[in-house]
């Protein structure tokens, strides 16, 4: 944080994060324009006519012209309010819309992006500080837009400014008035101008100082954050409701949440706020009164000598005091912008995570006959981050419509199997072939088209069935039928009065239905099934479920695999008869393949240990 | 039902309550209110008057040096006000801060300790949804309520103050002003109705947004996202939602312009009129023109004092309603004992009996445990078996205090639990249930359930006992390391079998006479899964213990299985008896065990 962030930098990026926004909301940034052309130019149109009123009421009194003004004022001022009013509320409207869509660039990314990558938890950290500032002050992609907004303002108030004042100094002070015609003297519009940047500069530099002590408790005002969400909102999640009690958890709680105080008057920002930082920061917005004060001496002394009446005093010193707050904005902008950089450049670095993956331009062939033969040779892989190796020398081979089934422990490297196999990550060492040629040299899509997989942790969204099984809201409606009945979900089904377009979940209407985890379970596979990929893999399909709902999966798991090359994986080994080959995996290793009746035979291999630690209990001793 | 309508207590009330809370959490929340109301009368007043005098004494030709001390007396007061304002300003977000954190204190307080049975209403729930709405940000109810009282207070001494400036000048045109300012007000809250009317509507929008957003960026997903090419639903849902909240956003804009409109237009017949009226009588009488000046600009912002006063009233009556309900929330009665329960007498033994209990969740047409009797010896091995949604869960939920039943009574030791301390109650049982609630703590905090004396010699007893050393020795901080990820970005992320054997580590350490475990092993592959098994007898040494699954096989190791159907106890004996008995039980052993049986002819 300490590094003093260039300039240019800075600009560049906020440059960016405008652009950025303005990819997804394309009207915004347009309209923000206009909006804050009219509203910088507003007061000094009030300052203007109510100027020309007094004028003419310190001078010759017309009746006549003083009624002209007033209709002529107070119209325009009317027309410009309801201009205004309408370019103030689209701009909310549209300024909500933006906060929405900003996380569409956020979720395009994660699309695009290297499995790989998305599943490190350096960058899942990195997300999660980028929402934490955006939710903590809006810093990042949102206040450049902010940073926009500031910079058209104070550009076209300063010019508005600048235009009702150029009289102040051209109207000089007349000979009779003795020692103060030395106010005609050119250098006086020098002072001016160096008063008023001076001070301004001045005062922006103190508020700078004090917004960026918020940004250097920045880490510290996450974690506090961060320690309110968890432990200020645990009573909301029902899950926790019944441990909570049976635990006593109140206590542990209470005391993470009370000796958190960060935004308390306690707290160092509190602390700090009351003694330097405070007066800092008041002093940063009271110093523009000295600006208000150095105005009004200059405009009274010239008036007071003759060079104009007490209405243009009204006018300049109006048109003075609106400037102010323009310069002030802008001297604040450049604090702003340049602690904005160091947030964009989270913001950006999530957005420019590279993907590493090689992809190449092969395409699959697609054949009728399914008969695609993928081959393990010599694999090895570790996680990004890890030394230890998860798969470690692994080759094996599949044949077209073959059924093989995973098994071991926990950790012994079967679901990054998977994950190897459909390319979600490439292995260190060694190869993976499809039909004899490395997977890496095919089209990514492609090859992901050949690969039906049911994970462990599957997701449906709170949509029609239908949808769920097509994964479009276009589709099929005879595939996705025959696809939930083949998968057993067929007799539920029946029973839906909206068939394939009722919800499922309540989520997001009170008419979505729930289901079990095991009916879940068979849309999820309803989905692999609608796909019609020649690969099919199941990931433990049965952890969540009960003896019954398991033995329908088992009774139909050769239907579903009909003519497919079908991989199950599971630590229930009742799942192991009825595959045609087994792969035992241990540390990161196939250690045992063959089938069932061949593993077993085995007494010394892990396949008969893991077999009997279960079948013991279900094997009657007769 | 009807208590949608009527909150239960009025806005003075509310008013009062915060104040009260404020009294003992952060009283300067409250100083500064007046403070910073007295400061901005003040500021504005001074803002006021420069313009008029100083141009009164240009008018006058008074000497230089009078107006030079003019100007510089009007502006040391602006720039000594201006600046407190500001200090004030920035400083009062901090002991608001302490007071909202107070409440969200209470309101968590409430939700971890109120009876289980009231989470399970659903007047409760919303109810509890809206004390987390108004506690939520700085924007809601509990903190912007001073922001709302100090603006009261402002407008309401300047209107005072410009009501006392103005008495010099016709009635008539007070009355014209205050006349426009209703008629806009009026206009104003037709907008902000219009926007309550169509809260929920606005909230289903909401909801839907951050629905699809969150799926679209899970981690879960995105595996099915690449494998499945969900890409392009995911971009037509999420354009979707975001489509359909803009349009309902449209709508609203229309209200909040039309108000606008109306109020640009009353301002054009006020500013007119004030001229009008100014300018005759500046003609007529011969008013100079600072006095002008003075008038006018009163005359003007007249206007917002009245507006400031009618609009921070009807937000004050807005926070009310919501404090009301936040209210309501704490003080919602609790139908278990807990302090007010009698204190559990020093057995040495526990016996827990069920006696003819039925249970019905609020809202159900049936039923979900019916007429059940049922012993459980001091020391006695108990599993409880049947299918997903037999009502096992439940009948442990009652069994430990979690639920009271609709009939029939619990009873420890022949004394009905209802009388007792039911957090006492609690006490007894180490308890792993499905659904866990592991807060982002340290590994020795989470497993000892509190940050103070902890016994570190227990806790390696016990995560070795639930087979969790190896896990934890790997740990960068052993015991220390952080678990989770929401707070401490070192912490580290447990697998499910980890979880699962966390839990029991805790439960474990917690060493409550009654072991309860729900579904243990739906994590563990099949060597930790037997493994458990076996030190299950170690675990459970010299206590009662209740085993809950639906994987018959675990069941062996218990002295008694109970087979729960259909909301009872449908068999009861030992896993011998049942199989011999042929009946559910027995069936559902069949099918499970089919393939293992096969796999033994080999």
């Amino acid at each position: 944080m300490k590094k003093k962030i260039d300039f240019r930098h800075a600009i560049a990026m906020n440059l960016r994060g405008v652009r950025e926004l303005h990819r997804v909301q394309k009207s915004y940034f347009p309209l923000l324009t206009v909006k804050c052309i009219f509203e910088a130019v507003s007061p000094y149109i009030t300052v203007f006519f109510s100027a020309q009123v007094l004028k003419e009421l310190a001078g010759l009194r017309r009746e006549e012209v003083l009624w002209n003004w007033v209709i002529a004022g107070t119209i325009c001022i009317c027309v410009l309010a309801i201009i205004n009013a309408f370019l103030k509320q689209r701009h909310e409207t549209l300024l909500n819309d933006l906060w929405g869509r900003k996380e569409i660039l956020f979720i395009h990314k994660m699309f695009s992006l290297d499995f790989s990558e998305l599943d490190k938890q350096e960058n899942h950290d990195l997300r999660a500080q980028i929402k934490q500032n955006e939710n903590w002050a809006s810093w990042g992609l949102m206040r450049s837009q902010r940073a926009y907004e500031r910079f058209v303002t104070g550009m076209i108030g300063m010019i508005s400014g600048i235009t009702l004042t150029v009289t102040l100094f051209t109207s000089p002070v007349p000979k009779t008035a003795g020692r103060l015609v030395i106010l005609n003297n050119p250098i006086f519009i020098l002072i001016f101008a160096a008063v008023m940047v001076g001070i301004s500069v001045f005062s922006g530099k103190l508020s700078g100082i004090a917004q960026k002590s918020w940004s250097n408790y920045a880490d510290f005002a996450t974690l506090g954050n961060r320690l309110f969400w968890h432990f200020g909102f645990i009573g909301l999640d029902k899950k926790r409701s019944v441990d909570i009690r049976m635990n006593d958890q109140q206590g542990l709680v209470a005391a993470y949440w009370d000796g958190n105080s960060v935004f308390g008057v306690d707290g160092p920002l509190g602390k700090m706020f009351m003694g330097k930082m405070g007066i800092y920061s008041s002093m940063g917005v009271c110093m523009t009164v000295l600006i208000t004060g150095f105005v009004y001496v200059f405009t009274c002394l010239k008036a007071w000598a003759g060079a104009f009446d007490v209405g243009s005093v009204t006018q300049y010193v109006g048109a003075a005091t609106a400037m102010i707050a323009n310069i002030f904005a802008f001297t604040e902008l450049i604090s702003l912008m340049e602690t904005n950089t160091s947030y964009l450049d989270k913001t950006f670095e999530f957005l420019d995570i590279p993907n590493a993956m090689y992809q190449g331009s092969l395409t699959t062939e697609k054949r009728s006959d399914r008969n695609y033969e993928i081959e393990f040779k010599d694999v090895s892989f570790k996680y990004p981050g890890s030394d230890v190796w998860s798969l470690r020398h692994v080759n094996m081979k599949f044949k077209v419509g073959q059924r093989l089934a995973i098994v071991g422990e926990n950790g012994s490297g079967k679901t990054t199997f998977i994950k190897l196999l459909c390319r979600l990550y490439d292995p260190q060492e060694g190869q993976i072939l499809l039909n004899g040629i490395d997977i890496r040299k095919y089209k990514y899509d492609d090859y992901m088209d050949i690969f039906s997989i049911v994970f462990q942790d599957f997701q449906l969204l709170c949509q029609p069935i239908g949808a769920n099984v097509a994964g479009n809201a276009d589709y099929d409606r005879d595939r996705a039928y025959k696809a939930l009945v083949d998968a057993g979900f067929g007799e539920r089904l029946e029973s839906l009065e909206k068939g394939l377009d009722t919800m499922i979940y309540k989520d997001l209407s009170d008419d979505g239905i729930d289901v079990s985890g095991g009916e879940a379970q068979k849309i999820a596979i309803a989905r692999a099934l609608y796909k019609d990929a020649p690969f099919i893999i199941l990931d433990e399909p049965t952890a969540a479920l009960d003896p019954i709902a398991e033995a329908e999966i088992y009774s139909k798991f050769d239907d579903i695999s009909g003519d497919k090359t079908a991989i199950y994986i599971s630590h229930r080994l009742s799942s192991c008869k009825f595959c045609d080959e087994i792969a035992v995996f241990g540390e990161g290793q196939v250690i045992q393949k063959g089938t069932h009746e061949k593993l077993l035979e085995d007494h010394d291999g892990k396949y008969y240990e893991l077999w009997n630690a279960q079948a013991q209990y279900y094997v009657e001793e007769v | 039902m009807n208590n949608k309508e009527r909150p239960k207590y009025n806005t003075l009330q509310n008013v009062w309550w915060m104040l009260k809370v404020a009294w003992k959490a952060g009283k300067r929340a409250i100083f500064f209110c007046i403070i910073s109301a007295a400061l901005e009368v003040a500021y504005y007043l001074a803002q006021l008057y420069i313009a008029p005098e100083v141009l009164l004494r240009i008018e006058q030709r008074a000497s230089i040096g009078t107006l030079l001390s003019t100007i510089g007396l009007f502006t040391a007061a602006i720039f000594i006000l201006r600046g407190l304002m500001h200090y004030f300003t920035q400083n009062s977000l901090f002991p608001r801060v302490d007071v909202r954190s107070a409440i969200i204190s209470k309101v968590t307080l409430k939700s971890n300790m109120t009876s289980y049975s009231n989470t399970l209403k659903e007047d409760f729930q919303k109810l509890r949804d809206k004390a987390y709405q108004a506690t939520n940000d700085n924007g809601q109810a509990t903190e912007e309520i001073w922001q709302t009282l100090t603006e009261l207070l402002t407008n309401i001494g300047g209107l005072i103050i410009y009501l006392s400036i103005l008495s010099k000048i016709d009635p008539v045109i007070l009355l014209v002003i205050i006349v426009t300012c209703l008629a806009g007000f009026v206009v104003s809250r037709y907008t902000n109705n219009w926007r309550y009317a169509h809260r929920d509507e606005e909230e289903k929008y909401y909801l839907k947004k951050s629905y699809i957003r969150r799926k679209a960026e899970s981690v879960e997903l995105a595996k099915d996202i690449r494998i499945f090419g969900l890409q392009n639903w995911l971009n037509d849902l999420l354009d979707k939602v975001h489509d359909v909240y803009l349009a309902y956003a449209f709508r609203c804009e229309k209200a909040e312009v039309f108000a606008e409109v109306v109020e640009a237009v009353l301002t054009l017949a006020r500013n007119g009129i004030a001229y009008f009226y100014l300018i005759k009588m500046t003609l007529n009488e011969g008013l100079s023109v600072s006095e002008f000046v003075l008038y006018f600009a009163a005359v003007t912002t007249f206007t917002t004092w009245v507006m400031g006063v009618l609009k921070d009233l009807s937000k004050l009556h807005k926070h009310g309603m919501d404090i009301s309900r936040l209210r309501e929330y704490l003080d919602y009665p609790e139908p278990f004992k807990f302090e007010d329960g009698e204190k559990i007498p020093e057995y040495e033994e526990f016996e827990l009996q069920l006696s003819g209990v039925s249970f019905r969740y609020p809202g159900a047409s049936e039923d979900t445990i019916h007429d059940v009797s049922l012993t459980i010896r001091p020391g006695e091995k108990l599993a409880i078996v049947g299918l997903n949604g037999a009502g096992k869960t439940t009948l442990v939920k009652l069994l430990c205090g979690l639920l009271d039943p609709t009939e029939g009574c619990v009873l420890l030791n022949g004394r009905d639990i209802r009388d007792f301390n039911r957090r006492e109650y609690y006490r007894l049982f180490s308890a792993v249930f499905q659904d866990f609630s592991i807060v982002d703590v340290t590994v020795a905090e989470e497993i000892a359930q509190t940050k103070e004396n902890i016994d570190y010699e227990k806790i390696k007893k016990c995560i070795d006992l639930a087979g969790l050393t190896s896990n934890i020795e790997k740990l960068p901080k052993g015991l220390e390391t952080h678990i989770g990820r929401e707070v401490y970005l070192d912490g580290v992320l447990f697998s499910g079998g980890e979880t699962q054997r966390l839990m029991l580590a805790r439960a474990l350490y917690k060493d409550g006479p009654i072991l309860l475990l729900d579904e243990p092993t739906a994590a563990l592959d099949p060597i930790a899964e037997n493994d458990m098994y076996m030190k299950y007898g170690e675990m459970s040494k010299g206590k009662t213990s209740l085993f809950i699954s639906h994987r018959l096989a675990s069941t062996r190791f218990c002295d008694r299985i109970i087979f729960v159907a259909d909301g009872g106890i449908k068999e009861e004996g030992t896993h011998e008896s049942l199989m011999k008995l042929g009946g559910e039980y027995a069936q559902l052993f069949e099918v499970q065990s089919r393939y293992y049986q096969e796999g033994k002819e080999f």
